[in-house]
């Protein structure tokens, strides 16, 4: 991992409170930008407040970019959100460690899909699956489904960018008040295909009360799936203990155990998360 | 070259005064990929349990003005496993290695201090009698006088290692517990622990913190942590630690200035990870430009 000074590129606001960054980074940073993992961000004026650096999921990168979502959420990401064309930011990254890799082993035989699922500002996590790869299909022979739901059609972000950059996709979207054409949760989604695709790989980022959900219907359907969490860090390498999540236990004594969210996380087997 | 050396006590000797404070620096390890942690004046490890202990549920930390609330509640991987699977490490990289320790009771605290004393490797013990987020243990310790000079004397008897004892500022004179610790046999004293603060969300009227109240760390307590070593530096004989929103070799020079005979590095080493190094550098560079041969003849030059 990296720490440096990056400078915006670009800064396009999505909506009244959500802002898509790209922010220049050392080429080595790009490179080891797999998908899934993220980038500690602060502004870089030396004047300590806000204090520490915010996570956010690398979205997409280039040779020498990144992108980020940022949701304007305190005082933090305001300041992040507003960066101008040309003002530097201080980076830390690439942490955490990432979707795996969907391979052979991981996938189940069959021509089961892999499913994407992306609640709100999970997206950010969740399409570096699909950007990163460049138009090419994930996995050449399984077909890949993003599931994203969102409040309102207008937080459904970037769909156009998503499909023109992805191979093979198909995109199903639901949202809180039924503006995208379907209303619901992005989880009655995921039930739907797993009826008719149980032996799916499922990947989710989302709130957490979404990625439960997520977690209880890749129970009922006792399939494969791995969970994008967040949390608040102060660090985002290991040292504060402010990101442990519970964990089913392992260990004998079957006491609950912890893993910290950005260095053991943040993705987790689906059936390891104690919500 | 200026040099950088300090000798806190006869038997603690650092290379330079800047040390990493403890809970801002894991075990050492997590910070290899950014610095040579050999460099450093010494690391001081997360505070150790006899037991693993798993820390406080729900929110951890959350960000205030200049400066963070936590309530992490003492996390640690317990003594035996870092006897086994860190120390080694830390050895091997050259690290000048400081053990924080703490316990429920007394006898906690000197078993893991007897443990401690045929273990080779490990310079010095720093007492937590400080820590504001736990029900048992730490800071009940750290705020009567009497309380704290018994556990330090317990532990006095078990260990020949030079003794640290981290002073709580949420007290209402620290110089009555600095000098009862400095009396039961501590060796040196490092101050401040973290301030207890409270965030609460008025949209939820909940509090920020799953343990409610937490301590407040980083630049905002700065003032408050040099004030207090300040006072503590002119009541008692034994050498002080300086700690408390060091971020940069100015703030660290401002404590050895009041007469802190070495600094310790928290909060700032979660934003910058290499900042330990930077303010050694730094320290170097200033003395040099105004011309002092040593950084001791800095320390405690402060005019009033």
């Amino acid at each position: 991992m990296y720490l440096f000074t990056g400078k915006i590129v670009s800064n396009r606001q999505l909506t009244r409170d959500i802002r898509y960054l790209r922010i220049t980074a050392p080429a080595e940073f790009c490179r080891q930008a797999a998908p899934g993992r993220f980038v500690m961000l602060g502004c870089d004026d030396g004047l300590f407040d806000p204090l520490l650096k915010r996570p956010f999921g690398i979205m997409n990168r280039g040779d020498d970019w990144f992108e980020v979502l940022i949701k304007e959420v305190g005082r933090g990401t305001l300041q992040l959100g507003e960066l101008a064309e040309g003002s530097c930011v201080s980076g830390h990254g690439p942490l955490g460690n990432g979707y795996p890799e969907v391979d052979s082993e991981l996938r189940s035989k069959d021509s089961s899909p892999l499913i994407l699922v992306a609640g709100g500002m999970g997206i950010a996590s969740i399409a570096s699956c699909l950007l990163f790869n460049n138009r090419r299909p994930l996995n050449p022979d399984c077909k890949t489904i993003l599931l994203y739901g969102a409040a309102r059609l207008d937080e459904l972000l970037l769909l156009d960018e998503i499909e023109k950059n992805s191979a093979d996709l198909r995109i199903e979207t639901i949202t809180d008040d039924g503006s995208s054409g379907r209303r619901g949760w992005v989880t009655e989604l995921l039930e739907n295909e797993l009826r008719q695709h149980p032996a799916s790989l499922t990947f989710a980022c989302g709130p957490e009360p979404m990625l439960k959900n997520v977690q209880q219907v890749l129970c009922k359907f006792k399939t494969r799936g791995y969970l994008s969490l967040e949390n608040r860090m102060a660090c985002g390498f290991g040292v504060c203990l402010g990101c442990v999540q519970k964990m089913a236990a392992t260990g004998d004594n079957g006491a609950g155990e912890s893993a910290k969210v950005c260095t053991q996380g943040p993705v987790f087997p689906a059936d390891k998360v104690v919500f | 070259m200026v040099d950088l050396q300090v000798e806190i006590v006869p038997g603690l000797v650092l290379k330079n005064p800047v040390m990493t404070a403890s809970g801002t620096f894991g075990y050492g390890r997590e910070y290899t990929p950014y610095l040579d942690i050999a460099k450093l004046g010494a690391i001081i490890t997360k505070g150790l349990s006899l037991k693993p202990k798993t820390g406080n549920p729900g929110t951890r930390i959350t960000e205030t003005a200049c400066g963070m609330l936590n309530a992490i509640g003492l996390e640690n991987i317990g003594i035996e496993r870092f006897l086994s699977d860190e120390l080694p490490q830390l050895k091997q990289l050259g690290a000048d290695v400081i053990v924080n320790i703490f316990g429920n009771n007394q006898d906690d605290y000197a078993a893991i201090a007897a443990r401690l004393d045929q273990v080779a490797g490990i310079k010095a013990l720093e007492i937590n009698i400080s820590c504001p987020n736990v029900k048992a243990g730490g800071i009940q310790f750290g705020t009567d006088p009497q309380a704290a000079a018994n556990l330090v004397a317990a532990v006095r008897r078990v260990t020949t290692l030079p003794l640290i004892t981290k002073l709580s500022p949420n007290v209402s004179d620290i110089t009555k517990v600095a000098e009862a610790v400095a009396d039961a046999g501590s060796d040196v004293l490092s101050l401040i622990n973290t301030l207890v603060g409270l965030a609460v969300d008025i949209d939820s009227r909940r509090p920020l913190l799953g343990n409610i109240t937490g301590g407040l760390s980083g630049p905002a307590i700065k003032p408050v942590a040099l004030r207090l070593v300040h006072q503590v530096v002119k009541a008692v004989d034994i050498p002080v630690i300086g700690i408390g929103g060091i971020a940069s070799a100015r703030d660290a020079l401002e404590f050895l200035l009041v007469g802190a005979r070495a600094v310790e590095i928290g909060t700032a080493n979660f934003i910058n990870p290499q900042i330990g190094l930077e303010i050694v550098t730094g320290i170097s560079d200033y003395l040099e430009q105004h011309e002092y041969e040593k950084v001791t003849d800095f320390i405690g030059s402060l005019q009033v």
